[in-house]
């Protein structure tokens, strides 16, 4: 039988005791249990805990104080409330809640300890092992991450002018970061690569792609910095990726072969799909993003999937789901991980293949993006035809006889960075929202091929900077008069929501907010 | 529809504004009827002052049997294209009969269902307004199934002129997909699905 692994993050003040007790009385602890002591249960966030099932572990158990003994407050609530999280994201994984626990004892609690050690040993072993092992997900695989002199080639960097029109339209750099794409385009060329600045700065891009839109050269100054963060990999802007890494952690498990992710479980009955279709719906990572932020905004991202396929239906489409979908790899692809991202490519395009389907609709912006074009730009032949939901619904509601309902509401729009600019789709979320007839549409100050960033893109460089950028963004909108903002991405939506809830500015920022898929699936009918 | 199949013959006026293509859009169904279908058809026109904004109309009768009178006094299908035509002809349709306008040009009075399509806003999209009666004609081809699409179709690509053929195509397609969808919604709502969400 192969040996388990089981970590026990153990708090140092209550369960501590409990734990030295049974050593001192010479008690036999599971030797599966490799104990990490620990100030506090309240501290270990999400990404701690994923963390250890990323690096091969079978079992997690968080062992803390009881409430009301926590030394420090709310650590205990906390921690139950990060295990409870953790644990919804290890269903949908399709690794099983019943990996991760959470428990509490007094010090004097000795026996109770040692039955919960060994309950959940014996738990485990009557599980399968995880078949995420470190050797298939996080080895030090040869990166396939290119030479920098090749970088510089590829990208024609050297084309630059030093004209500066890159900075001055760097949201970054406007929300008042001293940040400047051409100087650090500059840095390089002159060898400075690996000082420290120069690699905080190569984290700290938005990818937005503007700089790009603007510059004379074409140079393709996110695409370039892509290839950067392959190339140094390893070496971060000193803060690591935002949430502690969690969102990597989790695309890193995804490689894991023998996963099977459950993430279509909890489909509304209403929903037809049908298994043999040629079609098929790539979901995306939203419902892993709704059990992640479900404590800290009412974020419901997952609903314009639901609506995306009542969408497909109402058109009489009938799509194929892959039950054991996984992330198209986007943000390992923007975050330096290009040979994770590579594994995730090959699990998705088999799987799409083994179907038989010849095209894939998706909702998502960046799975569009990455499928459609980043895939083959790595050498990878999909053999199937992507499309964004926008193209399928203008090319459907321009042929049939549909209406809208009447919708009261003055809308904005915030531009999806992959649609936008990277994919020239910006026309079609428009023509769309010219079709639903509202009471009024207006564009923020800066829209369409200059439009603002949400903040943040593939889960890096979150800082004081990406808030005030969401800041003046969420100001754009709402001097445009408009009481709905729709938005395209979900992240657009987590990363605006979030500086919307900013304790120290009250209601001032707060405004509604709608995925635009999901207002046409409201009001759209038959004539 | 049934009505029109299992019956003999059908009766169809086609009206609106001289300079709408009415007379063309009613050659083209007879034509569609007779050379593709392999069925009767007559055309009588009207027009005369009419070509100058009044209210041109085109009466087709389509028959398994020889036709003996070519004029329509009841007819099953009515196609109007403007608001004084449709005043003027509106009693002329049986009680059976199918109603087709173009929705922005047309205002019933309420009384009868009817098939509703925006043919010269389509047409305008598509680059050329007198397409217009194309695409009302794929529409009322959908619809009524008077004629079978690919006799329609060739009917179209032999009337209209030389150069135009894909364009013109082009309009039928669009008109005949909607009013197949007009169909399908009606099946929709029938059922009780008028939305996407339940």
């Amino acid at each position: 039988m192969q040996e388990i692994k089981i970590i026990l993050y153990l708090c140092n003040w209550g369960p501590h005791v409990a734990f030295q007790t049974l050593q001192d009385q010479d008690y036999l602890i599971p030797p599966e249990v490799k104990m990490v002591r620990i100030p506090c249960t309240g501290r270990i966030s999400k990404a701690l805990l994923f963390k250890a099932f990323e690096m091969g572990a079978d079992g997690v158990a968080l062992v803390g104080c009881q409430t009301g003994t926590c030394r420090y407050g709310r650590g205990t609530d906390n921690a139950a409330a990060n295990t409870e999280d953790t644990r919804g994201i290890l269903d949908l994984l399709g690794l099983g809640k019943e990996r991760l626990r959470f428990a509490a004892f007094l010090p004097e609690d000795v026996e109770a300890l040692k039955t919960f050690l060994f309950q959940f040993r014996d738990d485990l072993r009557r599980m399968t092992a995880s078949p995420i092992r470190p050797g298939g997900a996080t080895a030090a695989a040869p990166r396939p991450g290119k030479a920098l002199a090749a970088i510089l080639a590829e990208h024609h960097v050297s084309a630059c002018q030093d004209c500066g029109k890159c900075t001055s339209a760097c949201p970054l750099a406007l929300s008042g970061k001293p940040y400047s794409p051409r100087g650090i385009v500059n840095s390089i060329i002159t060898g400075k690569l690996a000082t420290e600045a120069v690699i905080k700065e190569i984290w700290s891009c938005l990818t937005c792609g503007i700089c790009f839109q603007r510059c004379p050269s074409q140079v393709d100054f996110p695409a370039f910095i892509r290839d950067l963060r392959a190339h140094v990999a390893g070496h971060d802007n000193g803060r690591g990726p935002a949430h502690g890494g969690f969102f990597q952690s989790l695309m890193r498990a995804m490689t894991a072969g023998g996963l099977q992710p459950q993430r279509w479980l909890d489909l509304p009955q209403d929903i037809e799909v049908n298994p043999h279709s040629k079609t098929l719906f790539f979901g995306g990572c939203a419902p892993y993003f709704d059990v992640f932020f479900r404590r800290h905004q009412t974020v419901k991202t997952a609903a314009v999937l639901t609506d995306s396929l009542r969408l497909l239906n109402f058109f009489d489409v009938k799509p194929a789901l892959l039950s054991a979908e996984k992330c198209c790899g986007h943000d390992l692809l923007w975050s330096g991980d290009e040979a994770n991202f590579l594994r995730l490519a090959r699990l998705n395009t088999e799987m799409i293949r083994a179907l038989g389907i010849t095209e894939v609709i998706t909702a998502c912006p960046e799975c569009y993006q990455t499928m459609a074009h980043d895939y083959a730009a790595h050498g990878i032949e999909t053999g199937f035809n992507v499309k964004h939901i926008y193209e399928f619904l203008e090319h459907e509601i321009d042929k049939n006889a549909v209406a809208f309902k009447p919708f009261a509401g003055r809308l904005t729009y915030q531009d999806a960075c992959r649609l936008n600019r990277s994919e020239h789709m910006r026309a079609f979320p428009r023509k769309l929202l010219q079709r639903l007839r509202p009471e009024g549409f207006s564009e923020m100050k800066e829209s369409q091929n200059a439009a603002l960033c949400c903040g943040n893109s593939a889960w890096t460089g979150c800082d004081a900077y990406s808030k005030a950028l969401q800041v003046k963004r969420i100001r754009q909108a709402k001097e445009t008069g408009s009481n709905l903002l729709l938005t395209s991405c979900p992240k657009c939506q987590i990363h605006l929501r979030c500086a919307m809830e900013d304790p120290f500015r009250g209601d001032e920022l707060r405004m509604e907010m709608k995925d635009l898929t999901s207002v046409i699936a409201e009001t759209i009918c038959w004539e | 529809m049934t009505t029109q199949q299992t019956k003999k013959n059908c009766e169809v006026i086609i009206t609106g504004f001289g300079g709408q293509g009415i007379v063309l859009a009613g050659r083209i169904l007879g034509m569609a009827a007779a050379l593709g279908d392999h069925k009767e058809s007559t055309l009588v026109q009207s027009y005369g002052p009419e070509s100058r904004g009044g209210a041109c109309c085109a009466q087709v009768i389509i028959s398994a049997d020889v036709i003996q009178y070519p004029y329509v006094t009841i007819a099953d299908v009515l196609v109007c294209m403007s608001q004084s035509a449709y005043q003027k002809y509106k009693e002329q349709l049986a009680q059976d009969g199918i109603l087709i306008i173009d929705q922005d040009l047309v205002q019933t009075d309420g009384k009868r269902e009817c098939f509703a399509i925006p043919a010269t806003r389509m047409a305008e999209e598509l680059g050329r307004k007198m397409m217009a009666n194309i695409i009302i004609l794929g529409f009322t081809t959908a619809v009524s199934q008077l004629i079978s699409r690919k006799a329609a179709e060739e009917a179209v690509q032999s009337s209209v002129p030389k150069g135009t053929e894909s364009m013109n195509i082009k309009a039928f397609t669009k008109g005949y997909e909607y009013g197949l969808s007009k169909l399908k919604g009606r099946e929709k709502k029938a059922e009780g699905k008028s939305g996407a969400v339940a």
